[in-house]
């Protein structure tokens, strides 16, 4: 009774994990502009929009935090071995790691920019300075929150796999997760905040971003200011949910039914997702209607 | 070079190229020959399971909405990012439960693998969704078909100005599901047929009890698990070509020749995680 209560609250403690590290990795990819968006970035200055967002689309999310929390894990792992305190260690993994990120970042940028130069695009010093930091920053909560869930599933739950193993599957799924969740928001809420609410953006609109803030030219941070009110909290719960939903149903039930029991649960919580979503998706056509009359969209 | 005669969907291309196929037949029965004469009965029991993992992910990729960029814009329903990497992302945590559940028989484990998977990209699905529909404004529409292949809902009038649809109608989301479904019981039984090959041969090339190779066992074939998956998921993307809204989609016919090409590639990255221990 006492392993199970344990382990319930090492599900707990990694889920509650996985939702910070969800939204870390989420503002983190908006002030950076690292997923999908930043093709509007990149493709801005190319038709005449000149800005100053960051623009660094290093890799898709998932390979990039792959590759940072495998490396957040496989330092930890190494100081682990050293007979170092876990905890001392993840920190210093997450430390080192998030460096590298922060080189990849700078790179990035510079490079990215520095293409656009024929379309007049400038390298802005000041944007290295003040934006880079930030994402490292982001990027340390996320590589170290992933990490120590990562090794609360090893350590703690008896996954087989090793620290490094493990961060590269949940760094790959956290990349995945946040970038599903979090895209759409910064891409169309924010960047085209000028195109109508409740309409995605029309194909001819692509690269005229959202350039000018309350004062002065916008920036990243007021990016990841806007997008961390739903796009991170929402790609929080979302990773959130994933590694809770996924360590509960195996540590209550992978007993029952030699191990059919946990199948079924996940069978269970499938379905009520599947039920969620539809509902959702009926109460939107409801509430928000057609775009047009079915009558003259299925003349024409 | 593309097949000859018939109406060509929007999709693209969707027949089989006869020489790409036969050489493909060739290294493939080749690659068999080669386990057969080098290998033991177990390495090609593995070898075979290894391919069937593989064709499981290569099918499951094809069924993942993905909507890349445009998606990210509200101009194309699915989900906004690649192909490879959320097909990846939803398989790698199937095998996270799958290897967890490896002791309890192969069967147990390749579908608990199967519905972590499913798990994974069902609550990720639902998110795309809750954040289009609250956070947007928008509702779900296709932009391959006129009515929902399962629900019946009409889809047209529902789509924004100047967008090819967006968001994540009900058999997008039932494709993602069924993705992580088949991606991560295929990941699961790739990694279980390496497991066991490992687990037989590396005590002797070690010279070390079974319970002591047991973390390098583990870590191997995780290792070429993962590797293979993403190799197998690339692949099934490149077929693809960027976007794709699930089933129902035009582009979701091509799914026989990335087959063809994912069965070469499991055996032969296969057959290479298998002779590392044998030869």
């Amino acid at each position: 009774m006492d392993n199970i209560v344990f382990s319930i609250g090492i599900t707990a403690l990694a889920g509650a994990l996985a939702a910070v590290a969800g939204a870390a990795e989420n503002v983190e990819s908006d002030i950076g502009s690292q997923g999908d968006p930043n093709s509007q970035v990149q493709l801005a200055p190319q038709m005449g929009y000149i800005h100053r967002i960051y623009n660094k689309a290093i890799a898709g999310e998932p390979p990039a935090w792959g590759l940072w929390i495998a490396l957040g894990a496989g330092i930890a792992w190494a100081f682990m071995a050293m007979q170092i305190n876990p905890i001392l260690a993840i920190v210093l993994g997450a430390g080192l790691a998030t460096f590298v990120q922060g080189v990849y970042s700078t790179t990035a940028y510079l490079g990215r920019t520095a293409s656009l130069s024929k379309f007049g695009q400038p390298v802005y010093i000041d944007i290295i300075k003040s934006m880079t930091t930030v994402t490292m920053a982001h990027a340390f909560v996320a590589i170290f929150a992933t990490v120590t869930l990562c090794h609360l599933m090893n350590a703690a739950l008896g996954h087989p796999f090793p620290l490094p193993l493990l961060g590269l599957v949940w760094g790959i799924a956290l990349g995945a997760a946040g970038s599903a969740t979090g895209n759409p928001y910064y891409g169309k809420e924010r960047q085209y905040q000028t195109q109508n609410f409740g309409a995605g953006v029309p194909i001819s609109a692509s690269g005229n971003i959202v350039r000018y803030a309350e004062a002065g030219e916008r920036n990243s941070l007021d990016n990841g200011y806007f997008t961390s009110k739903l796009g991170g909290a929402a790609a929080g719960v979302c990773f959130g949910l994933i590694v809770f939903l996924e360590l509960w149903r195996t540590v209550l039930f992978e007993k029952v039914g030699a191990g059919w029991g946990a199948i079924i649960v996940g069978v269970i919580i499938i379905l009520v997702f599947t039920v969620i979503d539809r509902y959702i998706e009926v109460w939107a056509r409801k509430n928000y209607g057609p775009y047009t009359k079915p009558t003259e969209e299925t003349a024409s | 070079m593309s097949a000859l005669g018939g109406a060509k969907p929007a999709g693209g291309a969707t027949g089989i190229a006869p020489v790409p196929a036969v050489i493909s037949l060739v290294i493939f029965v080749i690659i068999f020959a080669l386990m057969y004469m080098v290998g033991t009965p177990l390495a090609m029991t593995a070898l075979i399971g290894i391919v069937i993992g593989g064709l499981l992910i290569g099918f499951g990729v094809h069924f993942v909405p993905v909507g890349g960029a445009p998606a990210a814009m509200g101009q194309a329903p699915g989900i906004a990012t690649g192909v490879a990497m959320l097909a990846a992302g939803g398989g790698l945590a199937g095998l996270f439960g799958g290897a967890w559940a490896a002791s309890q028989g192969t069967l147990v484990a390749v579908v608990t693998g199967a519905i972590g998977g499913g798990l994974m990209l069902a609550i990720t699905c639902f998110f795309v969704n809750f954040v289009y529909i609250y956070g947007m404004g928008i509702p779900a529409a296709s932009g391959k078909v006129k009515k929902d292949p399962i629900t019946g809902d009409s889809q047209v009038e529902y789509k924004s100005q100047g967008t090819e649809g967006h968001g994540l109608p009900f058999v997008s989301f039932t494709g993602g599901v069924i993705g992580g479904l088949l991606g991560g019981a295929g990941g699961t039984l790739i990694y279980l047929m390496l497991l066991d090959v490992y687990q037989a041969s590396l005590p002797g090339i070690m010279k070390a009890t079974a319970v002591q190779i047991q973390p390098i066992a583990v870590s191997l074939a995780g290792m070429f698990a993962i590797g293979i998956f993403l190799v197998i998921a690339v692949l099934a993307a490149y077929n693809i070509t960027g976007t794709i809204e699930g089933p129902h989609d035009p582009k979701f016919k091509r799914f026989p020749r990335a087959l063809i090409a994912c069965a070469v590639a499991s055996a032969l990255c296969g057959v290479m995680a298998i002779l590392l221990v044998m030869v």
